[in-house]
């Protein structure tokens, strides 16, 4: 899933102590899970503006509510008419939502409440890690299912760097070495000849370098298309 | 299941009572013959709510207050408790409520209108015939009660004792009948001073309540004449203020509960000697036990296993009876059918002997009318209806059900009127009277019961066997209100738990996670087991997406009430405002008498505060916020102390965000357990948060 973090509350003020009517739009799915902007998030970011707001002398009206996912414009468009008496909208959702709401608003503003991170799971409640990097071209088949591109802090494809030391990273002690684990891993999946084969120069025209990306999964879209025709 | 949170107060508790009543019951509520909503007036009581209390006691059950004193309460023998130490003591809190709304109650009282236009007569008033009227009248009909007996009641006033059930507590219940513009005719028996034909002449619609209202005798040598009684006519005899001379030597006959108070007025009536004679053994007997137990401890004496054979007299004049050695009660199909020895012949001396085997209906009025009685002596009756044989003339209460308890009249008696009510309004009868039988929730896995913490159920205080037995005064003490609040705090709230919005959950397992009870399991969604759950709340305001509700105790609202709980505050103010969400676990509302600047948020456990609960105080304007949480050792649920102070920690952050000192907010323990009352800690606190604002 997509894990965020809350931005610090000065800077959502910054963004929204000039309007009037502000509506902290909260998100239900992975952010919530990540307890950054789901509906109880969404409140607390609330009742903090409206208290940054007073110590200012300043009269702005702030509400809350939400829905299920911003990403997907049947979860929103109910509440759209309702979205849009506001003079400035603050998803809590992952910069997907902002994005995808903000194209979608027409001239109200949408700004972010939330910091989006990265693809992570979760090992315990309240901990997330970042395991996958959305390169788009993946290679967990080659290295033991843990990810080089995200887990290395350099993104090696052929082993270690000479950084690695007792299982960490030179980064940082409290990284580890994703190609110390990965080694580990193969050992004892019993594949480790499989590093010997040296990988080729990635293209990494297929992660975000290669610009922003779509994915389109043609029947399905077809079927879309043709329903539209009929009507 | 849509979201209850967003809902308005009122709003608010109707649809958690509509919630409710389409979940499974808790066993409490299942068990009670009315279902009556233990759990719901249990809890209102902890939170010293006590008119709303007997809103939800007296909705079901127009003889709450007789109930409170005499009701053999089911409930309790089903409370979940039961399985960790012992169960609630229901129906004594029952009567604490109701002593404690006495004056709300009195304020009530008012005619209803009679909009219907049409009349309804009934014959008697027992619990049955009491119950029929209520409803009705609440309808809107025009009700006449006929009572043979100089006062209204049954057998509440006409037999049952007074060291049981005070006619002052039951005259409560009749007043508020009577108050809404019940007409009563009493001392006024159909067959005997108006027939039935009159009476159904006279009315649109008929129900018979009658009871039964003769006791049944035994065909031995030597029963009739002086000497020998029986027990419906002596216990009226005695309620009526009837003068007897018993000797000093009563022998009663049976083993039931009629039997003991016999025995136990016999005792009141200055017999020194009282003996009972039973067939069946101790562990037979069908009185209650507590009935037995108070029975033995005012010197009853009680001989098992003996089978009337014949009263002996001595020149007309009772010398005692002779009894068989009785080899078994039932047979082996459980049946009634005692076995005697006829070899081993007993005797045993009285003066008088009481006969208390049972009762049966007198129809002897019915005669001359289209009602038919069954060759056993039956009121002829369609149970699906409750209509007898003649259109229009309805059955209610034991006449029809035979022996049982009041509360169980009481529910014979609202589908009487029910049915009275559909019939005269040319509705369809079947199948739409109200059913108590209903589903109720599981027992606690024992896991579950192992993470209960048992506290001791409250005693039941009760006059000295030496002085109870010398005068009718009732012989039992209610609860002063320290021993009610903590014995309403040991309920764990069954069915009234955690439910989720299922279009609000994402299936994020915090819930899961968070529960110390394994109650919620999250699949596609979050369900929560109402077997498992124990109402503490720890869950709700950690769920991410703010689908779970809580369905009593109802916290969600804090947030809404905050404004009017903080008030308009005068910026010049000498005195910080504090709010302070106090834990009423352990000795309740009590503890909080405080003065004006500290602004209470009684909260059932504080497991259930939100850390937007906290902070909606400071945007309030509250100067600090205490979370005051029971003595130490005394919360009643498994891992609150650390997730609350979490949520006090992360308040702390929040606020210095905004620069606020994280010093305003803090958490404190208190209560009678560790000498700090709730009131020094709130009033310390104010004098911290003083210098606080001095520093700034
Ligand atoms: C001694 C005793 C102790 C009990 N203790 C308990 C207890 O502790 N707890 C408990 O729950 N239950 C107890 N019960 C049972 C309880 O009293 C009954 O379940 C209940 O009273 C039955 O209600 P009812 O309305 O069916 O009939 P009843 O209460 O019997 O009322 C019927 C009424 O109809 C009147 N009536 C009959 N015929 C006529 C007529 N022809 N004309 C006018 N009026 C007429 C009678 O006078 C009577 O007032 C006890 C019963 C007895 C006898
Ligand atoms: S614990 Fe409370 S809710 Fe549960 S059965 Fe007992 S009285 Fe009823
Ligand atoms: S915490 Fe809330 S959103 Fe998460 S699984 Fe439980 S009910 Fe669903
Ligand atoms: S945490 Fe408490 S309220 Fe929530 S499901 Fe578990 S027992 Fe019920």
């Amino acid at each position: 899933m997509i894990v965020g973090s809350q931005k610090p509350i000065e800077e959502i003020w910054d963004m929204v102590k000039d309007s009037k009517k502000v509506l902290v739009f909260g998100c239900n799915t992975c952010i919530a899970v990540c307890h950054a902007g789901g509906d109880k998030e969404a409140e607390t970011i609330a009742m903090m503006l409206r208290m940054r707001a007073s110590q200012e002398g300043k009269n702005i009206e702030v509400k809350h509510f939400s829905v299920m996912r911003h990403c997907e414009p049947e979860y929103f468009v109910p509440v759209m008419e309702e979205v849009k008496k506001y003079d400035l909208v603050l998803s809590t959702a992952c910069g997907v939502g902002v994005n995808f709401l903000s194209e979608r608003i027409g001239d109200v503003p949408v700004y972010p409440g939330v910091n989006t991170s990265f693809y992570g799971g979760v090992p315990a409640s309240g901990v997330f890690t970042e395991l996958c990097g959305g390169c788009g071209d993946c290679v967990l088949h080659l290295t033991g299912g843990i990810c080089p591109i995200v887990r290395c802090s350099k993104s090696l494809m052929n082993g270690p760097c000479g950084g690695t030391k007792d299982g960490k990273c030179e980064v940082s002690d409290e990284i580890d070495c994703a190609w110390y684990l990965i080694v580990e891993r193969m050992k004892k999946l019993g594949t480790l000849d499989k590093l010997a084969e040296i990988q080729p120069p990635r293209n990494w025209s297929s992660s975000a370098h290669g610009g922003p990306r779509r994915i389109v999964v043609e029947h399905l879209q077809e079927l879309e298309q043709k329903e539209d025709n009929k009507g | 299941m849509s979201s209850v949170q967003t809902a308005d107060k009122d709003n608010y508790l109707k649809r958690i009572a509509e919630t409710k009543n389409k979940r499974p019951y808790s066993p409490c509520r299942a068990a009670c013959p009315v279902n009556t909503d233990a759990q719901a007036y249990v809890g209102l009581i902890a939170q010293g709510r006590y008119n709303e209390a007997f809103e939800v006691i007296t909705a079901p059950n127009p003889i709450a207050s007789v109930c409170s004193l005499i009701c053999h309460h089911p409930c309790e023998q089903a409370c979940r408790r039961c399985t960790v130490d012992e169960p609630l003591a229901i129906r004594h809190l029952k009567r604490f409520a109701l002593e404690k709304a006495l004056d709300y109650r009195h304020s009530r009282r008012k005619p209803v209108k009679k909009t219907k236009g049409k009349s309804i007569g009934i014959i008697g008033s027992g619990p049955s015939g009491l119950a029929a009227a209520n409803d009705l009248a609440n309808l809107g009909y025009d009700v006449t009660i006929y009572e043979r007996h100089p006062m209204l009641g049954g057998m509440l006033s006409s037999t049952i004792p007074p060291y049981r059930l005070p006619r002052k507590t039951l005259q409560e219940d009749i007043e508020d009948v009577i108050s809404k513009g019940v007409e009563v005719k009493t001392n006024c028996e159909i067959g005997k001073d108006i027939t039935i034909n009159d009476i159904t002449a006279k009315h649109d619609a008929v129900i018979i309540a009658a009871g039964l209202s003769l006791s049944r005798s035994l065909n031995i040598p030597g029963v009739e004449g002086e000497g020998v009684v029986l027990a419906i006519p002596f216990l009226t005899d005695v309620s009526f203020g009837k003068k007897l001379d018993l000797g000093s030597k009563v022998l009663v006959i049976g083993g039931g509960n009629v039997a003991m108070d016999v025995a136990r007025t016999a005792k009141r009536l200055g017999v020194k000697n009282v003996e009972m004679v039973c067939l069946e053994s101790a562990e037979e007997m069908p009185a209650w036990k507590w009935e037995v137990d108070e029975a033995v401890e005012e010197g009853v004496s009680i001989l098992h296993r003996q089978g009337p054979k014949a009263v002996r007299r001595e020149g007309g004049k009772v010398k005692g009876l002779e009894v068989l050695k009785v080899i078994s009660v039932f047979d082996a199909n459980g049946r009634f059918n005692p076995v005697f020895d006829n070899s081993q012949i007993s005797f045993i001396e009285a003066d008088n002997i009481i006969i208390t085997i049972g009762q049966m209906a007198n129809l002897l009025f019915l005669k001359d009318s289209h009602i038919q009685v069954d060759e056993r002596g039956r009121v002829v009756w369609d149970p699906e209806t409750h209509m007898s044989s003649a259109k229009g003339v309805f059955v209610a209460g034991e006449v029809v059900t035979g022996p049982g308890s009041a509360i169980q009249a009481v529910a014979s008696g609202h589908r009487a009127a029910v049915a009275a009510h559909l019939y005269l309004q040319g509705e369809k009868i079947e199948g739409a009277l109200p059913v108590y039988d209903k589903e109720k929730i599981l027992p606690f896995p024992t896991d579950v019961v192992s993470n209960i913490m048992p506290e001791h159920r409250a005693k039941i205080h009760h006059l000295p066997p030496e002085t109870r037995c010398s005068s009718f005064s009732h012989f039992e003490f209610g609860y002063d209100e320290i021993e009610a609040l903590k014995e309403a705090g040991r309920c764990r709230g069954c069915g009234s738990g955690a439910v989720v919005d299922t279009s609000k959950c994402m299936a994020c397992l915090t819930c899961q996670r968070v529960c110390p009870y394994g109650a919620p399991k999250v699949t596609a969604w979050s369900e929560i087991d109402p077997a498992r759950c124990q109402a503490c709340g720890l869950c709700a305001p950690e769920c991410p997406a703010q689908a779970i509700s809580m369905l009593s105790y109802n916290t969600m609202d804090i947030r809404k009430t905050m404004p009017s709980i903080i008030g308009v505050l005068d910026t010049k103010r000498e005195k910080p405002v504090i709010a302070a969400f106090l834990c009423t676990h352990h000795v309740g509302v009590l503890g909080f008498d405080m003065p004006d600047n500290i602004r209470k948020v009684p909260v059932h456990c504080t497991s259930r505060i939100d850390i937007t609960d906290l902070l909606k105080a400071f945007e309030c304007g509250a100067d600090g916020v205490a979370v005051v949480r029971c003595p130490e050792g005394s919360c009643k649920y498994k891992g609150v102390g650390k997730r609350v102070a979490a949520r006090v920690n992360r308040t702390k952050e929040l606020i210095s965000m905004l620069g606020i000192d994280a010093g305003r907010i803090e958490l404190f323990r208190a209560g009678s357990g560790n000498g700090n009352s709730y009131a020094s800690v709130c009033n310390e606190f104010a004098e911290r948060i003083k210098e606080i604002a001095l520093r700034k």
